[in-house]
């Protein structure tokens, strides 16, 4: 699902488009902290950048504190590199002071992190850490596909619909939006799974088929990046290529229905408010023609908030989409996390969360760049 | 919007706000999907409220738990028996339906009510006083809306244990940002306000002011947020319910009748489709409900924003 | 053989013009029978309150009427720099677009809102240029790549186009920066390449008078360019716009609701009300003799310095459902039985002065 509790919320117009911003526009957040306004670009990348900092932290803190409503004996697993540890807890206990007071515990948990040791999963049997590194590509092949066809779909659709307002295309675009943003992830997943799996036969859950699977456990297919469909041209191998491909089909479409309803209808609200502007009669007044109007100034000036809000799907994309990743056996960190949840799994879920958590931060702060990068009146205030 | 001529149904009186409300309603009138929306939100609410008289709970049982009809796991299809048919394990689907609208609002009007009220809280007290205690504030809701919503809510679950209250709990958790952050928002806005400095002036206590005019002024959006959170609330529960993170197996959730189908997709050999109510009736029926109240929050939207603006 | 639509001398004229707007409120008639007539080189102003129809008619006058409204009759007859006459009303796509920005242009009130953000003024600029003068433009290249016909690089293909291309960039810059000049506008190399929010409000309104002459249109037309200025800039500007219309000899129509400013450079003047012109007279005819009730309040309701401060009794009518008969009667000092029944008619009193009431004249 998408990250961000804000973006599930109420999309299109200008009243989401303006929470949206209090949260992703670094511009109108300054302006809202009743902080002294952005003096140039200078002072803007270093005050977000040193923000990164203190962000990160508070990241840090919200999954300790969540880590510390389990007892010590839980705990423990969070800080062992090795089940055998397990044996013999009170060590364990003492060795990175669960019983201590709470700050000092929070020193002794974090040095672990920075260390590389997000604790021992016992449903998955191996570090955290080394689970999140083997699965990531996963997910990050899945992102990579869904992503831009999000993205790219949500902002011509959005601009065709703001163009054509109230004709049959835009309430077509409109209603295939709404049912779009209400359908339940995991019961579109699980429909189309029905239909084209039950149903046709093709399209199987999983990221490949059993003979690939074969392939690359005989080495025959050598992994090199984890995304397989990448593996496969590195390996010029057409079979597997589309095999994986196959299998990226259904849930992509799933994640792309989803979610190109909210792009749509942010484009759509940033084009018709754009459209309304002085400079589109101004523009028009020179004898520009629709096209140029609309592509090369509405167009344009819109995309500005859109961009936004396509780095944080995009971030939540590489979060893992637990729901469609569980659907779809397709073995990404969401897949891996909800099985952790399932288990009870503290340290795994726990891991996840600090990640997912740390990837948003990031993302944010890219999207913020990259903002004061496209918008001139912020890069040269 | 496209050009009619409006002679709307409902006229005015010298009164502004009852010409406010006629305004709304003639609005709401002219879309008609807002009217679907409210349609559809009525028709949950109405099976919300009667569960008990369109299906009957079993004596001696806790009411929200599906009432079962034998062991088997292959899920029977709808018949004269039982309406929507069963799904694994032989629960009713119909009843598990109708109450499942009960244990959607619940779980919706608690998330969304206790959200709102604590980021009102929250966001008054931010918004009011700024400085260190803004700051502080707003530091807190920015770390908890850098984490997805899901995600989030599956740590606390995992926390305080699988069930309808983990999640609840987890929701309002993940939820009351949003609104707090709403809410602080506006009260700068108004606060920047002369009129707020007239009130100082008279002597009005902070709270009063708070109260009596910065409140006021924040309903709108609120509103408009809270019909449009329902819906996500409910999304998000029933996915945990799904993960198997929420309700026990049998109960009347929704997201984990739909877990119950899980392994009736494939559907029998030679018939594809054969259990296709197991998961396509439950799914219409959050489907519904889900965009139900996104058209209703998408109308309140759409009447609220021209009103904003035009103040 | 039917008479021409225009006189010899003529450059517009505006005929029973009709514009609504199709609002949630209902239909606002926001232009009722508007008349308005404009000689060569002439400076025409229109005086009115807000929601008197003057913005909607002078964007009528460019088929650029914001949604929601329509154009539901009249006739709006314009003589083009070549002497034909056309009924902007009638014209359609590439037509239309031929006149925007070469025949009629328009600067308008808010000079940061009505300039792209997200482009450098010269980016704009250039823009109307290349839309209008790309012959002419071209023309220049070619002279310029005359003299390098035979060199190495031009028998290349690639190379030629990006040349060609650098030449015309080179082109257009010249004569962007040629164009600011005239606009009195300094050190115009470096404003080219700056951002519209980079250039204080009085230079970004040069930039869009700038950009609105940049093909030599024959009308200019100006809704309330100074007005969100400072009143030093004000005079600056209004004396540059006076200086370009010598230069230009360009037709103007100055939308305003400064009489001063009015005093100051128009010939004639229209008054306009609640979406109808209700006088037409020259500049001085109109502060000498106001015959229409309405601008004899308006005149009067100038503050001068000793004397009470009058305004308008009542207030600007709801255009929706707008007063019957002479919109102004509810608020007229003189008004009679006839006024609420039958619309004035706009008619001529004496010499080039034009009323509509029942005051004067049959109307």
């Amino acid at each position: 699902m998408i990250s961000g509790k804000a973006i599930r919320s109420p999309a299109n117009i200008l009243p989401f488009f303006f929470y949206l911003s209090k949260i992703a526009n670094p511009y109108i957040r300054v302006e809202l902290q009743g902080v002294r306004m952005v003096n140039n670009i200078k002072t803007y990348v270093a005050r977000r950048l040193i923000l990164l900092l203190p962000t990160v932290l508070g990241v840090t803190i919200l999954i300790f504190a969540v880590a510390q409503l389990f007892d010590p004996v839980q705990r423990a697993s969070l800080y062992i590199r090795d089940p055998k540890q397990l044996r013999s807890i009170d060590e364990v206990i003492e060795k990175y002071g669960l019983n201590q007071p709470i700050y000092l515990q929070y020193f002794s948990w974090f040095s672990q992190v920075l260390q590389g040791n997000l604790g021992w999963s016992q449903s998955l049997h191996m570090q955290v850490l080394d689970a999140i590194i083997t699965r990531f590509p996963a997910t990050l092949e899945l992102a990579l596909y869904a992503a831009p066809l999000t993205i790219f779909l949500g902002i011509r659709l959005g601009k065709l619909s703001a163009v054509k307002k109230d004709t049959l295309i835009d309430h077509l675009t409109r209603a295939f939006a709404i049912v779009g943003w209400s359908l339940p992830a995991f019961w579109l997943g699980i429909v189309l799974l029905a239909f084209f799996y039950g149903g046709l036969g093709i399209f199987a859950p999983g990221r490949l088929s059993p003979w690939a699977d074969v392939l690359i456990t005989t080495g025959e297919f050598r992994v090199y990046t984890g995304l397989y469909t990448l593996d496969a041209i590195l390996n010029l191998n057409g079979a597997v290529f589309l095999d994986a491909l196959s299998h990226l089909i259904l849930p992509v479409t799933t994640l792309t229905i989803i979610n190109v309803a909210l792009i749509m209808r942010i484009m759509r609200s940033s084009m018709l408010e754009q459209l309304g502007k002085t400079y589109i009669i101004a523009a028009r007044a020179r004898g520009l023609d629709d096209k140029k109007v609309i592509d090369k100034h509405a167009a344009k000036n819109a995309l500005i908030p859109v961009i936004t809000l396509s780095g944080l799907l995009t971030a939540g994309m590489l979060s893992g989409m637990v729901i469609t990743e569980t659907i779809f056996e397709f073995k990404g960190i969401g897949y891996f996390a909800a099985h952790a949840a399932t288990q009870l799994d503290i340290p795994a879920v726990l891991g996840f969360a600090l990640l997912t958590g740390i990837i948003f931060v990031i993302a944010n702060l890219i999207v913020d760049l990259l903002y004061a990068y496209i918008d001139p009146r912020i890069r040269l205030a | 919007m496209k050009m009619v001529k409006v002679k709307g149904r409902f006229r005015g009186g010298e009164s502004p706000r009852i010409r406010e409300l006629a305004f709304i309603l003639n609005r709401i009138r002219r879309s008609p999907l807002s009217i679907a929306g409210i349609i559809i939100v009525l028709f949950f609410t109405f099976i919300a409220i009667f569960a008990p008289v369109l299906a009957h709970p079993q004596p001696n049982r806790d009411p929200y738990m599906m009432p079962r009809y034998g062991f088997s796991p292959i899920p029977r299809p709808p018949g004269p028996d039982f309406l929507f048919g069963t799904t694994e394990g032989q629960y009713d689907l119909y009843y598990g339906i109708i109450w499942g609208a009960r244990t959607a609002y619940r779980i919706g009007v608690l998330v969304v009510a206790v959200s709102m009220i604590m980021g009102i809280v929250i966001g008054s007290i931010a918004g009011y006083y700024k400085g260190v205690i803004d700051e502080v504030l707003m530091r807190i809701t920015d770390i908890i809306l850098a984490f997805p919503a899901l995600i989030l809510a599956m740590a606390f679950v995992v926390a305080f244990g699988r069930g309808l209250d983990s999640i609840t709990f987890a929701l309002i958790l993940v939820w009351w940002p949003s609104y707090a952050r709403l809410v602080r928002g506006e009260v700068l806005k108004i606060t920047a306000e002369d009129f707020v400095e007239a009130a100082k002036a008279i002597g009005c206590s902070d709270f009063r002011i708070m109260v009596r005019h910065v409140l006021p002024n924040t309903i709108f959006p609120l509103i408009v947020m809270a019909s449009l959170d329902i819906g996500s609330v409910v999304l998000t529960a029933a996915a945990l319910s799904f993960l198997g993170l929420g309700a026990p197996t049998g109960y009347a959730d929704w997201g984990q009748i739909i877990s119950l189908s899980r392994n009736w997709i494939t559907g029998a050999p030679g018939n594809p489709f054969a259990y296709w109510h197991t998961y396509i009736i439950p799914g219409v029926f959050l489907f519904l409900f889900v965009m139900g109240w996104n058209l209703l929050g998408d109308a309140l939207r759409d009447v609220f924003d021209p009103m904003i603006r035009r103040r | 053989m039917q008479p021409p639509v225009l006189a010899e001398k003529e450059q517009l004229k505006v005929q029973d013009l009709m514009v609504r707007f199709y609002t949630y409120e209902g239909i606002v008639k926001a232009v009722e029978k508007a008349k308005l007539k404009l000689r060569l080189g002439e400076t025409l102003g229109i005086v009115g309150e807000t929601g008197s129809g003057k913005s909607v008619t002078a964007l009528t006058i460019m088929a650029l009427t914001p949604t929601p409204g329509k154009v539901e009759g009249g006739n709006i007859y314009f003589r083009l720099t070549s002497g034909e006459i056309v009924d902007v009303l009638k014209l359609r796509g590439v037509e239309l677009l031929k006149i925007r920005g070469k025949e009629i242009s328009m600067i308008f009130q808010e000079p940061n809102a009505a300039l792209d953000p997200l482009y450098t003024v010269g980016d704009q600029i250039a823009e109307a240029i290349l839309t209008h003068r790309l012959p002419e433009m071209l023309e220049r290249v070619n002279q310029l790549k005359k003299k390098e016909a035979d060199s190495f690089l031009m028998r290349l293909p690639i190379f030629r186009g990006i040349f060609e291309k650098r030449l015309l960039n080179q082109v257009v810059r010249e004569e962007i920066v040629q164009l600011l000049r005239l606009m009195e506008i300094p050190d115009p190399e470096r404003v080219l390449d700056s951002y519209p929010h980079e250039l204080s409000g009085g230079m970004q309104q040069r930039i869009v008078i700038a950009i609105a002459l940049a093909c030599s249109p024959a009308l200019l037309l100006a809704d309330e360019p100074t007005t969100n200025l400072d009143v030093t800039v004000q005079a600056q500007i209004l004396d540059l716009i006076m200086r370009l219309k010598q230069r230009f000899g360009m037709s103007i129509i100055y939308i305003t609701h400064d009489m001063g400013v009015i005093a100051e450079i128009c010939d004639r003047v229209a008054v306009m009300y609640a979406g109808n012109v209700v006088e037409v007279a020259p500049v001085k005819e109109i502060f000498k003799n106001p015959l229409h009730p309405y601008t004899k309040a308006l005149l009067e309701s100038i503050p001068k310095p000793g004397s009470a401060f009058k305004s308008i009794p009542g207030t600007v009518p709801n255009l929706v459902n707008p007063p019957s008969g002479c919109r102004f009667h509810p608020r007229c000092a003189y008004a009679m039985k006839k006024c609420s029944v039958e619309v004035p008619q706009l008619k001529e009193v004496s010499k080039e002065h034009n009323v509509a009431c029942f005051l004067h004249g049959d109307a």
